[in-house]
């Protein structure tokens, strides 16, 4: 991961709308005649993930919206963050919705192992929209001294 | 119609999988509320550790830091992927600028996780609070509260 200054408010948004759609995907799961729509539409959302954790938030399309539509209505940021956090926060997301979607493709009877990788996707997506909490913050020296992640 | 709706009507009113989603609102907007409440709080140190800033390669714009703040020492770990760090080391350089005798102190652990073990650090970022020899009088985990840090330099500096 390479260090860029980005507007912080541009993965808050991200994160808005990727709470919304891993919650509608939890609701649509949870029925068998709906489950294939969870399963086309995580496979959609994991896609995007993909695309934040290997390109970072400016390439991302909700960071393209967010500079297209939102931005121009604000003010200038107050400071640029670093790019790195949410862009870890993004190949978490990738890993654990991917994990979930692995379940889709096994079949409605793995619906369980979907919604709560999917549940568990959308509780870190939720509280970085609504509290700012940060996934990069919490978890990352933990993995990284068990040997999980490399420096 | 009617008939058939009618024995149902404890459940019919909402669907399991809309109390399903509606719960999981709730349960993380809960959980959301008690992490804001308790992260960034301090707790009090009693092991008289004393820290060594050779041993934390503490630097300062790039010069070795060789004493401590004069009062308080505010020593931040931070890492590359902490968002909140940079937050922190704002708020802490402001406070440097505004009451005597207080110094600031970042150490990244991305490249030094003998340091986390040492210190047991499982978030970032997490501020070590020294007297002015040093030695940890308290510990905050997570972004410190603004007012966190007046009741800790309420504690050392007179």
């Amino acid at each position: 991961m390479s260090k860029k200054e980005i507007d912080p408010r541009g993965p808050r948004f991200g994160a808005v709308i990727t709470s919304i759609l891993l919650l509608v995907d939890v609701y649509l799961a949870w029925d068998k005649a709906t489950f294939p729509l969870a399963v086309s539409l995580l496979s959609v959302i994991v896609a995007l993930f993909a695309i934040g954790a290997l390109f970072g938030n400016s390439k991302h399309p909700y960071g393209y919206l967010y500079k297209r539509l939102i931005r121009p209505l604000l003010q200038a940021p107050k400071e640029l963050e670093d790019s790195r956090p949410p862009q870890f926060a993004q190949f978490v997301g990738l890993l654990v919705a991917g994990a979930g979607l692995v379940f889709g493709f096994l079949g409605a009877d793995y619906a369980l192992g979907l919604i709560i990788a999917v549940s568990a996707a959308f509780f870190a997506a939720f509280l970085n929209a609504a509290f700012n909490f940060c996934l990069g913050c919490q978890i990352w020296l933990g993995l990284a001294r068990a040997g999980v992640i490399k420096p | 119609m009617w008939r058939g709706v009618t024995p149902n009507l404890v459940v019919m009113p909402f669907d399991s999988k809309l109390i399903a989603v509606v719960g999981l609102l709730a349960l993380a907007t809960v959980a959301g509320i008690i992490w804001k409440v308790t992260t960034g709080r301090a707790k009090r140190v009693k092991t008289g550790e004393q820290i060594d800033l050779k041993e934390i390669g503490a630097t300062k714009n790039g010069v070795p830091v060789t004493k401590f703040g004069e009062h308080t020492t505010f020593l931040q770990f931070s890492s590359e992927t902490c968002s909140t760090c940079k937050q922190t080391a704002k708020l802490f350089e402001q406070l440097e600028k505004t009451s005597h005798g207080v110094l600031h102190i970042d150490v990244d652990l991305t490249h030094r996780l003998d340091l986390a073990d040492k210190f047991g650090i499982l978030q970032t970022p997490t501020t070590l609070v020294l007297d002015s020899k040093g030695i940890v009088k308290s510990r905050i985990g997570g972004a410190p509260k603004p007012s966190t840090i007046e009741e800790e330099i309420g504690h050392f500096v007179i």
